[in-house]
Formats: C-alpha cells, sequence, structure tokens
C-alpha cells in the first residue's frame, strides 16, 4: 500500500535526513506519551508484538492484484495497538523491511512518516465514528479506506517535496504518476478494508476487551 | 438484528468500496500491468525497477526482498511474541 518503494539514492542526503529527524521525533513523542502513563499495558504491548510480526509478514507478500501490491495492516495495527504503540510498530517494520531489501534505508523516514498518519488516521476514524456506526465491520472498513487514502496522500507530499534525483520529469509530471498510483492503490484497499473489517469484528466478538472499551 | 446505524454503516462502507473500486481500475487501466516498484519508477521518470514478478512465486503471491532473511527475521518475530504472550499470559 502507501509506501516508497524507490531506491536509496532516490532522495537528496538533505530529504533523507528531513525525514528521519521528522520521523524520530514523532516516535520520541510516542514513547514520552507511552512512558507517561502510570502503569504499562502490558495487553497492548504483547498486542503491538503481534501486530509487528503479523504487518511485517504481510508487508513482504505481493499479491497478484494490479500488478502486485502488497497489504499494510496499519489501519487495523492503529485500531489496535493506538497511535503510540503503532508509531513504534511501524518504525520496526519499516527498519525489517529495509533490511531484507524491502525499501530502501534512506526511505525508512518517510515510509515511517506515512504508515504514521495510516496508524492515527485509521485510529482516529475508528473511535470517532463509534456513535454514529456501532457496527465493528463497517466502522473499521471505513477507518482502513481513510488511513490509507491519506497515508497515499502524505506519501505523494514527500516525494513532491523531497524531489527524485537523477530524473528529468516536471512536478506535474510526477504528481500525475503517483496519483495513478495511489488509485491503484486504494484498490487494494478494499481488501485490507475488508480483511481489517473481519479481523476487527471477529475480535469484537471474542474478545472485546482487547479493543478498549468496545463492544460489538 | 440490525439496528439503523449498522445499517448506515454498511451502506456507506459499501458506497466507499464502490467507489473506490471504480476510480482503481480506472487508474489501472491508464497505467497497465505492471509491479509496484515498476510503476513507481515509471511513474518519477526512473529507468530502473521491474524485478518484480519474474518470479511466479506461490499462486502468484511473490515474496519481495530476500526470502532468507525474511524467513530469519519472521521467525525471530514469531519466537518474540510468543515469549511476549507466555510471560504476560494476555
Amino acid at each position: 500500500m502507501a509506501h516508497i518503494h524507490l531506491e536509496d539514492g532516490s532522495f537528496s542526503l538533505i530529504f533523507v535526513l528531513v525525514w528521519w529527524t521528522a520521523a524520530i521525533i514523532l516516535v520520541g513523542i510516542a514513547i514520552f506519551l507511552m512512558r507517561s502513563e502510570k502503569k504499562p499495558d502490558r495487553k497492548k504491548i504483547t498486542l503491538a508484538a503481534f501486530c509487528t510480526a503479523a504487518a511485517f509478514a504481510i508487508f513482504q507478500v505481493s499479491l497478484p492484484i494490479f500488478g502486485g501490491v502488497h497489504l499494510n495492516l496499519t489501519p487495523l495495527i492503529g485500531i489496535l495497538a493506538g497511535p503510540a504503540a503503532g508509531s513504534l510498530v511501524v518504525l520496526i517494520i519499516s527498519i525489517l523491511s529495509a533490511a531484507i531489501g524491502h525499501g530502501g534505508w534512506g526511505l525508512i523516514g518517510a515510509n515511517t512518516l506515512v504508515n504514521m498518519v495510516e496508524v492515527f488516521v485509521g485510529y482516529s476514524c475508528f473511535r470517532l465514528l463509534r456513535s454514529m456506526i456501532p457496527d465493528l465491520f463497517p466502522r473499521a472498513g471505513i477507518a482502513t479506506i481513510a488511513g490509507l487514502f491519506c497515508g497515499n496522500i502524505v506519501m505523494i507530499t514527500i516525494i513532491i517535496i523531497s524531489g527524485v534525483q537523477g530524473v528529468n520529469q516536471s512536478t506535474g509530471n510526477i504528481l500525475t504518476g503517483l496519483s495513478l498510483i495511489a488509485a491503484v492503490n486504494m484498490g487494494v484497499a478494499v481488501v485490507e478494508a475488508f480483511i481489517t473489517g473481519l479481523i476487527v469484528a471477529y475480535i469484537g466478538k471474542v474478545r472485546p476487551d482487547l479493543l478498549g472499551d468496545e463492544r460489538s | 438484528m440490525m439496528t439503523l446505524g449498522d445499517k448506515k454503516g454498511l451502506i456507506i462502507f459499501i458506497g466507499l468500496l464502490l467507489l473506490v473500486i471504480v476510480v482503481s481500475l480506472a487508474a489501472y487501466r491508464t497505467t497497465g500491468d505492471m509491479g509496484i516498484e515498476e510503476r513507481f519508477s515509471h511513474a518519477v521518470g526512473l529507468q530502473s525497477g521491474g524485478e518484480e514478478g519474474e518470479d511466479g512465486g506461490w499462486f502468484g503471491l511473490a515474496l519481495e526482498g530476500s526470502p532468507l532473511l525474511y524467513g530469519i527475521v519472521l521467525g525471530v518475530l514469531v519466537i518474540a511474541c510468543y515469549a511476549v504472550y507466555r510471560h504476560f499470559s494476555v
């Protein structure tokens, strides 16, 4: 899904540092928020660990849809682990993915920011729509689509701001090309929305406590 | 029994899905069939990319990056998660 699939060297060093710094600041805030809690939430930490393994696995599998696109599960991470723990989860996934050659090392900061937005928007939509849409399945699905849509917007914004080294295309052409990628990505968001909706609905039935104060 | 709120949620969800599918199919027809990295390289004007899809994978599902490292990293993660699960008795 929304993940910058460019190699190291695509962004200039300045922008690699800019996005890394921004990601580190946000992760620092997330760690500060988690540490400021009176008592560590062990369930949330364990859920975050499970989310890391599951999302890392699904991240590397290219689905034979629209030429091959992978799922992220980032909105699901936001719904289950929350935005603070979810920020750490996506940072770890981005680092592990780069370690096996999926995305460049220099793009970890930018990709972490993109995925953080998906986590945050997925979480926020899921919570904000609670009174309007009580049913977990459609609410989680809508939150997923909203999260992935915003992630795609941030991905395009980061690439447009950074520019890509060694290309002669105008900003307008790059914007057009990236918008088409975002639109194709959103097609896979449909699959992800179904998966997230089903997982959240199932967890809501068997372990509603894992969804905070949710009741299915 | 479904409440009005449940139906409203499903209607919005299905409406969103249909909209997204239509837009995605239109974009897919415009760009043609290519892997995600190839699509990215093409979009920004890079010449590289297009390594994806050479290995058919397993029923079309292919692993990106290094499969050996993927197995090792995933194995370590699964073991760590299991240890955390046992330790905290969720």
